[in-house]
């Protein structure tokens, strides 16, 4: 059943990306990335380097998590439900079929989709900045929201509230249980790393803007559905979509700065040079982390 | 000067004692208690109770906070640090009310695991239950009455519901489900057809515990211990009693294969016969001249006189999954053990927190060839629940008596490496032998073909598939979805409440279509209930009015329907409605601590006046203020 999710997963999201490249990266980028891709590629593999590293971490980290938690971490739960008490509620009571089919399309393939893209649309600009700042924005993401998880325990408000919050995605379609168990714990909803995410590459594409103008209104609506999605489906709550905006923002303004810090190629350029000419200098601080 | 000073200070400490006799007493504060409950991954009609309860304390002037834990989590704070105020959930329970005895006798106060979580200590109730444990024929049954009138006086935990359990199941691989209890290992063994070769019966399981720890002792991982079940062999298989169930047709639930020995409460398994020999001493005369019990009962620290003996005959050429020969060594060892993990009289004694009431009246045992013999100090049918205990190998387990360590960091006394390992791979005795696990996703078991009941000359039900791959499914709705495209051919754990409508009404609509579906819906019996627990350590909650008015303030019969939507029974005593003497029997409300209210709107006032009966105050903000 997992793979028949997953399967659909990727052929839809393909499509998805298929027709956005068409739509927003155009014939000219493509063919130019066609002779351009190798130095590209290089430019970014550390930056991509890093982000593999941290999501196999991530994938083994997330086994332990939940016991190290329970021993060390605050259960934030009613704190949060009391905080905020009765919004989801609010935003459940305009369900309707159409909506939760909406929401759940959105919180699935929409956020996969949301976060394959730009990697995509990045990769075939010339200048590669935009997207070692995403990749490395993403590297963020996921490292911050780990050491998050590991402090706080929060279950989302379907557990806390089942007869009124009702776990619409997992009730309405079964099957995607088996794909979000694979990625997500229940204690680990706060921050959510759908709406942290999303963000992320809303706020990469209003810096992006002047490249891929329309791209940066789809995000918009895109970030909006997903962090909408995660609440609406009663995964999240509220308080934990606004610590992911706020964790969407701190990772990209860091991956502002340390983007193009360390120059991984200028180093290796060195060392081809030192090994060419002997007499070579090297600026050992600036190069090396 | 010297005068001066004197008087100075005789002046000064009169006007101090003044100050301090006023200072000193405590501030009389708002009661502020926290629920511990399981969220609803973990169980769904826990969290909802735990809501519903608390709006309605809150009604009533308490200010609650509701701590949300996971299924381990729970189970440890509460059955092994006690760390809680008050808490809901299901309690494991029993077929038959000797379950009791641990739950609620004050030396077990201290122990972790399903004795006597409460802390509950009154040395009255104790002498009930002493009763209980001695008493044997209508005397036995007189003294269950009395204790479970008594608890309902005192009310040391609330006791709400016994839910119906339901499964679905498919019957075109493997038929014959109604022929064992599905949360027992019976359920699993005598399918149809007999004998499979290399067919795997797959059971989705909606709880990943069994995928990450499979000790039968580590009560936080534990519920009934089915697929523990499976892995170890008993001396003896209890049987459901008819009449006592609360499903409706109660006629299949006799296990098949099976044939009328005398015994009606137990059939043989690893044991093959036993016999009981009452004590010629301790006759049943000298105990009702007494009047109201045994005259030692009166004495809390007096020593029992055994009672009878229990001879039990052990199957001849068992064997565990690596080999080892299992013998009389073993099932000795296994009572000892139980009693006293770390097996040394000199250490901080740490007994399992699981069957610790099953060899409690278990006073020696003697082994000679095949035989064992146990000198009991309780009633029969109370010292047979040691042939319920899971017989562990003594050569692996007689290893694990040592206090667990782990390096710069203290660990707490009693904690032996039996109570915290994983047991993984679990070696058993049992039908089915462990092959392999991934944690969250699957545990699989394969037949174990020296087992007993593969032998012709045995007629109990035997394992027919090859293969038990129990699938993790976190999700009643996902499971159900897998018994339906034949993905699964069973839900091993009963389906939760708000998915049984569904499930009920597909299966009628499937019944008007045509007769050869193979899916079919499964109501069976259980013991099983819904509680809340009082920690009674502490005050409030040590204090019998107060939790008598909490009583009050949970509407069962509303609960019932909007959290099991039907699906349950409430009750005032948590026994099966064969031991639920006339006096308790449910009357449309509670018949001890009726419900403070109509159809779940909590009468306030009425809560007020209650509390204000048993001796607490309300503020002007009409906060009830109590005194820790």
């Amino acid at each position: 059943m997992l793979t028949q999710v997953l399967v659909q997963l990727v052929v839809v999201v393909t499509l998805m990306i298929a027709v956005s490249v068409a739509l927003f990266v155009g014939r000219h980028r493509l063919r130019v990335t066609r002779t351009e891709w190798r130095t590209r590629l290089r430019d970014t593999a550390p930056a991509l380097a890093v982000l593999t590293t941290v999501l196999l971490f991530n994938s083994i980290a997330r086994q332990i998590v939940p016991d190290l938690s329970w021993m060390i971490g605050w259960n934030l739960t009613w704190a949060i439900y009391d905080i905020e008490g009765q919004f989801i509620l609010w935003l459940q009571s305009f369900e309707t079929p159409a909506v939760t089919a909406y929401f759940s399309f959105m919180y699935i393939y929409g956020y996969v989709f949301a976060l394959t893209f730009p990697v995509v649309a990045y990769f075939a600009l010339a200048d590669t900045r935009p997207l070692r700042e995403l990749l490395a924005a993403y590297t963020l993401n996921y490292t911050l929201g780990l050491v998050l998880y590991v402090f706080v325990i929060a279950f989302g408000p379907r557990n806390m509230m089942p007869e009124l919050v009702e776990a619409l995605l997992y009730d309405t379609y079964p099957q995607y249980q088996h794909l979000t168990r694979q990625v997500n714990r229940n204690t680990n909803v706060f921050p959510s790393l759908h709406a942290s995410l999303a963000t992320t590459v809303t706020l990469l594409a209003y810096r992006t803007r002047d490249r891929y103008p329309t791209w940066f209104y789809v995000t918009l609506g895109l970030g909006t559905s997903i962090a909408l999605s995660t609440m609406y489906l009663g995964i999240h709550w509220a308080i934990d979509v606004l610590a992911g905006f706020g964790l969407a923002y701190v990772s990209v303004s860091l991956a502002r700065v340390l983007v193009d810090r360390w120059s991984v190629s200028a180093w290796l350029a060195s060392i081809r040079g030192r090994d060419a000419d002997d007499d070579c200098e090297v600026d050992s601080s600036s190069d090396h982390t | 000067m010297l005068a001066a000073s004197v008087g100075l200070s005789v002046s000064t400490s009169g006007c101090l004692r003044h100050v301090r006799s006023i200072v000193n007493r405590n501030e009389v504060e708002q009661l502020s208690l926290t629920i511990t409950t399981l969220s609803a991954d973990g169980d769904r009609e826990s969290i909802q109770l735990a809501q519903d309860i608390g709006a309605t304390l809150e009604a009533a002037g308490i200010d609650i906070e509701i701590d949300m834990q996971s299924r381990e989590a729970f189970r440890r704070s509460i059955l092994i640090n006690h760390d809680f105020d008050i808490y809901v959930g299901r309690h494991p329970g029993d077929i038959r009310p000797d379950f009791l005895y641990e739950t609620l006798h004050s030396k077990f106060a201290d122990e972790s695991g399903w004795q006597n979580p409460f802390g509950f200590t009154n040395l009255t109730f104790d002498t009930y239950l002493e009763r209980q444990q001695r008493a044997g024929g209508e005397e036995r049954e007189q003294a269950v009455n009395q204790t479970l009138e008594a608890l309902a006086l005192e009310q040391p935990f609330v006791p709400i519901c016994v839910p119906h359990e339901f499964r679905l199941v498919r019957t075109d691989r493997f038929d014959g489900w109604k022929q064992g209890h599905l949360a027992t290992r019976m359920g699993y063994l005598g399918l149809d057809p007999p004998t499979t070769e290399e067919a795997v019966l797959r059971a989705a399981h909606t709880d990943s515990r069994p995928s990450q720890n499979l000790n039968p002792l580590a009560v936080e991982f534990r519920n009934r211990g089915l697929v523990t079940g499976l892995l170890y062999d008993s001396l003896a298989v209890p049987r459901w009693s008819e009449g006592g169930t609360d499903a409706g047709d109660s006629d299949d639930e006799e296990p098949n294969g099976i044939d009328e020995d005398g015994d009606r409460t137990y059939s043989p398994w690893l044991g093959a016969d036993w016999t009981w020999n009452e004590n010629e001493n301790e006759d049943g005369d000298e105990r009702t001249e007494n009047g109201s019990g045994i005259d030692t009962d009166l004495d809390p620290d007096a020593d029992l006189e055994p009672t009878g003996t229990l001879t039990v005959t052990l199957r001849e050429g068992c064997q565990f999954h690596d080999g080892h020969e299992l013998t009389a060594d073993d099932v000795a060892f296994t009572v000892d053990f139980l009693s006293d993990t770390t097996r040394d009289d000199n250490e901080f004694p740490a007994p399992s927190p699981r069957y610790r009431g099953h060899i409690d009246p278990i006073a020696d045992v003697t082994k000679q060839g095949n035989e064992l013999e146990f000198t009991c100090t309780a009633s029969e049918p109370v010292a047979k629940r040691v042939l319920e205990i899971p017989i562990l190998p003594a050569h692996i387990w007689g290893e694990r008596t040592e206090t667990a360590s782990i390096p710069a960091i203290t660990v707490a006394d009693g904690t032996t490496e039996a109570l915290i390992t994983d047991n993984l791979p679990p070696i058993g005795s049992g039908p089915f032998q462990f092959e392999n696990r991934t944690q969250r996703e699957f545990v699989t078991l394969e037949r174990f073909d020296e087992h007993f009941t593969r032998r012709e000359s045995v007629a109990l039900p035997e394992a027919s598939a090859e293969t038990l791959r129990i699938r993790i499914d976190p999700r009643s709705t996902s499971a159900i979805e897998l018994v339906e495209t034949d993905e699964a051919d069973v839900t091993s754990l009963a389906l939760e409440s708000y998915v049984v409508d569904d499930v009920l009404e597909a299966e009628s609509e499937r019944e008007q279509i045509s007769d050869s579906d193979p899916l079919e819906v499964i109501e069976s019996s259980t013991g099983s209930f819904y509680h809340l627990g009082f920690n009674a350590r502490t005050a409030p909650f040590s204090n019998p009015r107060f939790r008598r008015v909490i009583a009050r303030l949970i509407d069962k019969e509303q609960l019932v329907s909007d959290v099991f939507y039907g699906h349950a029974r409430p009750i005032a005593a948590p026994v099966t409605r064969e031991w639920t003497p006339d006096s308790l029997a449910w009357t449309g409300t509670d018949p001890e601590t009726p419900f403070l209210g109509t159809d779940g709107e909590l009468d306030v006032e009425a809560a007020r006046a209650a509390f204000e009966e048993a001796g607490f105050r309300y503020d002007d903000q009409g906060r009830l203020r109590v005194r820790y």
